[in-house]
């Protein structure tokens, strides 16, 4: 990535406070999103993947700025826009939006489909109203519904064609970078791959930049030019598609990837399944060392007593395993 | 050919709605023989659980019924079999796990007192036994230090042990056939492969056969030897998995196949657009027509799949599917 | 194959208001219909019976304790006093709603208010309003407004606002509940994402989406502060200058057991009322969830 990226995000670090222990319990902290950083080139997808707990869906609230950092920076085309307020905080809005996972919750059931994706315009821009209509208008056309649906609720149309409204009002304001938070998880798999060729096409047409978050590696492997990796609240592997896919370095990423169900017989046939025993770590109590040792096939005494920092090895490949060094071969 | 376990033909399940009485599950015929595992395949509101749920003998009761056909176990008619018969198959041949491990089970009680509860009222263990072999069952599920975990309350574990805890459950009485209702989709796909490998196992172990409904076809290609794929209702194809994979004879199996993307051996530079299956599955209202349901969808559609619905065309190792245009696939 | 779109043959629906929908779920509880019948009919009483039936019921008329029939001009019979029953109960009617309707109208603007705020803000906020919240939960209800009552002097005003100021909690907790609820759903962070504020959130996104359990209750509300005020002029706490169905029954009290029907005509009256609201709460109540809508 030569080029200066469109976002940058650098040692981001979200904390959620817990209570244990009754109501005068010591406070604890739950680290959601503990050091991370990544960059996204302009008009390139970085997924983040990783399984429920993994903190992507919260590194990318942060990221939108709406849940709060407790530390790092996150730069969007140069500007800082953690500790942005008010008018400043508006402006990045507009820059940045957002798509739901949940196309059945992310739609405010009283408002009609074309009101939901006339939100932003209204509270982010002074569009004027014609032209706002002419907007909302052209939007239906481009995410594939009818006109003489923009009257309808939210509850007389399917899955699919919610999502496509929940799309529409992310292109409202015309942004830079649009987080999708699994935006077809909710979905049938039929419908799925209207949403992602949607997606894709209106990434080319408008130049977009996505972050995207999903827990499905299939999709992601469709969808992004790098991944980043993240298992408890931290990137354990960051790569671009086919070093990911074709050679992964960490033991969790090959695990990950061979626990997917596949229909390609010689990839279920050639893989021999890596099956990590047991469930993760309590994440307010984190153990010593690599937060995966405790089901990692091939961890050491090392592994318990230190955590691996990320480190880059051939290619740009970002890795936080101490078994992986510069030659960039799988300890499995 | 031995007697098949489970045998369904012309199975016929109509929904009394307000719109009226419609046929949720229209004309389904099948046979699971001992030991198999067969899947079956389709979006929400393609009859897949109300199949299950016929099974079982747990239709809605009031709303739905079996209009006609038949549900043969072992020989036995289930569908005229008394409420008590049917009980007394439930949970102790027959059972089911379901998708959603969370509501389940029943949060007030510890999953040993509801493991040994099963085992006391199907076969009449005392307490202690029933709570030792509770902790047996766990244990074969592969719970770590199931001794101590059989008085865990439902809260104190993960998706996946609760979900383990199901199977458990289900698997208490030693059951012939096993039902399984999505039973990984609440689940991370690391926990999702533990759970496979585990039915897996058990089947292998025990015998048991599986009835696995999915939408995931890279599930049924890991877990079973035959597949049904239903549209609205309907037998759209069935047959064994690596062949109806390799070349699925129904425009739907294809768009299922097709249209999510897959992970392959090596993956290349190149990406092509997923192949859509346009729209989605038809309304109640369109249920039981006489015509191809899938037609509205099909980019192969022609005037004969309006006309009337398609009969089964038979290819080789008995792959069926219900398409004009099966042939040209 | 042309265009993906054309193939489809979905029907489009059309564009219906939630409101539509409810109407229709309402319609098919019958009782509640009934009731609303009942009601609107009450309603219409309290709005132009006075004017129609132009008696005044402070009048003494005739013999005290008229029976009802005894004398065709005074079909509900007379009070203590010689006035005449129908005329106060028409003349009752208007008070009674009025006290019903502003004291559930405190109640239920407190208790948004309170409860909106609770369920939005976490922190200080949420635990002070709480505490607050709970003071006025543990107050014995009855007590605590004849205190306001007898302190501040009988006056309609301050009897609804004795009223209000003790039923609010219930509206409170269940528009808290909703609150905390909603907030969690993403269509409120998409409005967030939208640049809505906080004041928006709570009003114009949260609160809407809130409001079916909150008309319900505002509907009960309505019949139980009736009958509170009933209660409080049972025990002669009432405005001596207007006449209340409960002040009926209050000042009649002492000849019970001589003349039941002065007691009891406007208790029927009461009841009624209290129970078509209550009809219509619940049909309300079908009408406006979701889970009972048929999809």
């Amino acid at each position: 990535m030569s080029d200066t990226p469109l976002l940058k995000v650098e040692n981001l670090t979200v904390r959620f406070a817990v209570k244990r222990g009754g109501g005068f319990g010591k406070k604890h902290f739950l680290y959601a999103v503990d050091d991370v950083s990544f960059e996204v080139a302009k008009g390139e997808t970085l997924a983040i993947v990783g399984e429920s707990g993994s903190g992507k869906t919260t590194a990318a609230l942060a990221v939108a700025r709406l849940v709060d950092a407790y530390a790092g920076e996150v730069d969007l085309g140069g500007h800082e826009i953690l500790h942005l307020e008010g008018e400043d905080l508006r402006r990045v809005r507009r820059k940045v939006q957002f798509i739901f996972q949940d196309p059945y919750s992310s739609l405010n059931p009283r408002q009609r489909a074309e009101d939901v994706v006339r939100e932003p315009l209204l509270s982010l821009t002074d569009t004027p109203k014609e032209e706002q209509q002419k907007i909302v208008d052209d939007l239906f056309a481009h995410v594939g519904l009818r006109p003489e649906q923009k009257r309808l609720f939210p509850h007389q149309f399917s899955g699919g064609q919610r999502q496509r409204i929940g799309i529409a009002r992310a292109l409202a304001t015309q942004p830079e970078l649009i987080i999708c938070d699994e935006p077809v998880s909710a979905l049938d798999v039929a419908v799925q791959a209207q949403i992602l060729n949607l997606l894709r096409r209106l990434q080319t047409e408008y130049g977009l930049t996505y972050l995207f978050i999903s827990h499905d590696l299939g999709v992601v492997q469709h969808m992004s030019d790098s991944i980043a990796v993240m298992y408890m609240g931290k990137i354990v592997e960051h790569a671009d598609r086919l070093s990911l896919f074709n050679n992964p370095l960490h033991p969790y990423t090959s695990a990950l990837l061979s626990a997917v169900p596949t229909v390609d017989k010689t990839l279920r046939e050639k893989s021999r399944r890596i099956l990590i025993p047991g469930d993760p770590p309590d994440p307010v109590n984190l153990p010593k060392g690599c937060r995966f040792a405790n089901r990692c096939p091939v961890a050491q005494d090392r592994c318990r007593e230190t955590e691996p920092d990320l480190k880059t090895v051939k290619g740009g490949h970002r890795i936080a395993c101490h078994l992986v060094d510069h030659t960039a071969v799988s300890p499995l | 050919m031995t007697e098949p376990l489970l045998k369904v033909e012309n199975l016929r399940i109509e929904l009394t709605t307000r719109a009226g009485v419609t046929p949720v599950i229209d004309n389904l015929s099948f046979e699971l023989g001992h030991g198999e595992n067969i899947s079956f395949v389709g979006e929400s509101g393609c009859g897949k659980s109300m199949t299950a749920l016929s099974i079982m003998g747990l239709l809605p009761e009031g709303v739905g019924r079996i209009a006609s056909g038949s549900i043969q176990f072992h020989g036995e008619e289930l569908t005229t079999a008394s409420t008590e018969r049917l009980r007394d198959i439930r949970g102790n041949e027959i059972s089911m796990i379901f998708q959603e491990p969370m509501t389940s089970l029943n949060p007030v009680y510890t999953v040993g007192e509801q493991i040994a509860e099963v085992l006391r009222a199907h076969q009449g263990l005392s307490k202690k036994a029933a709570w030792d072999m509770a902790a047996e069952l766990l244990d074969a599920v592969r719970i770590p230090n199931a001794k101590s975990r059989v008085g865990d309350y439902p809260f104190q574990m993960s998706g996946g042990q609760r979900q383990r805890v199901m199977i458990a459950m289900a698997l208490a009485c030693k059951p012939k056939i096993l039902i399984a209702d999505e039973p990984t989709t609440a689940l991370d796909v690391t926990v999702q492969a533990q759970i496979f490998d585990l039915l897996r196992d058990l089947r292998r172990n025990t015998g048991t056969s599986i009835i696995m409904i999915t939408h995931d076809m890279g599930a049924v290609a890991e877990m079973a030897e035959r597949m049904i794929v239903m549209y609205a209702g309907r037998n759209a194809e069935i047959g064994p998995v690596d062949q109806i994979i390799d070349r699925p004879r129904h425009p739907y199996t294809k768009g299922l196949i097709s249209c999510v993307p897959h992970i392959v051996a090596n993956l290349t530079e190149e990406r092509h657009d997923l192949t859509e299956v346009p729209g989605i599955v038809p309304s109640l209202q369109e249920f039981g027509k006489n015509r191809c349901l899938f037609a509205s969808r099909c980019n192969l559609r022609t005037d004969e799949c309006l006309r009337e619905r398609p009969p089964a065309r038979e290819f080789e190792n008995g792959q069926k599917a219900d398409c004009w245009h099966a042939e040209e696939l | 194959m042309s265009d993906p779109v054309t193939v489809l043959e979905e029907e489009i629906e059309k564009a219906r208001h939630p409101f539509t929908e409810a109407w229709e779920m309402f319609r098919r509880n019958h009782a509640a219909l009934v009731a609303l019948v009942v009601l609107t009919g009450v309603v219409i009483m309290a709005i132009i019976g006075p004017a129609l039936y132009g008696r005044d019921p402070y009048d003494m008329v005739w013999t005290p304790f008229t029976r009802p029939g005894e004398n065709w001009d005074f079909i509900l019979g007379t009070d203590y006093l010689g006035r005449d029953l129908l005329a106060m109960i028409i003349s009752g009617t208007r008070v009674s709603i009025i006290i019903g309707l502003a004291a559930a109208f405190v109640s239920v603007f407190i208790g948004v208010t309170v409860g909106a705020l609770v369920g939005f803000y976490r922190g200080w906020v949420e635990e002070v309003l709480m505490r607050f919240t709970e003071f006025f939960q543990v107050l014995p209800t009855l007590l605590f407004s004849m205190v306001i009552v007898a302190l501040f002097g009988a006056s309609l005003p301050m009897i609804v606002l004795a009223i209000g100021v003790v039923s609010w909690t219930a509206v409170a907790r269940i528009t808290r509940a909703e609150f905390l609820r909603i907030r969690e759903l993403e269509y409120v962070t998409a409005s967030r994402a939208s640049g809505a504020r906080n004041g928006k959130l709570m009003f114009r996104v949260i609160l809407p989406n809130a409001l079916p359990p909150i008309i319900v209750q505002s509907a009960l509300m309505v019949g139980s502060a009736i009958l509170f005020e009933a209660g409080l002029a049972f025990l002669g706490l009432t405005d001596p200058n207007v006449v209340s169905w409960g002040q009926i029954i209050g000042s009649n009290r002492t000849y019970f057991l001589d003349a039941s029907f002065t007691v009891t005509i406007p208790g029927v009256a009461i009841f009624v009322t209290v129970l078509c609201i209550s009809l219509v709460g619940d049909g309300l109540n079908d009408a406006l969830n979701p889970k009972l809508r048929a999809r």
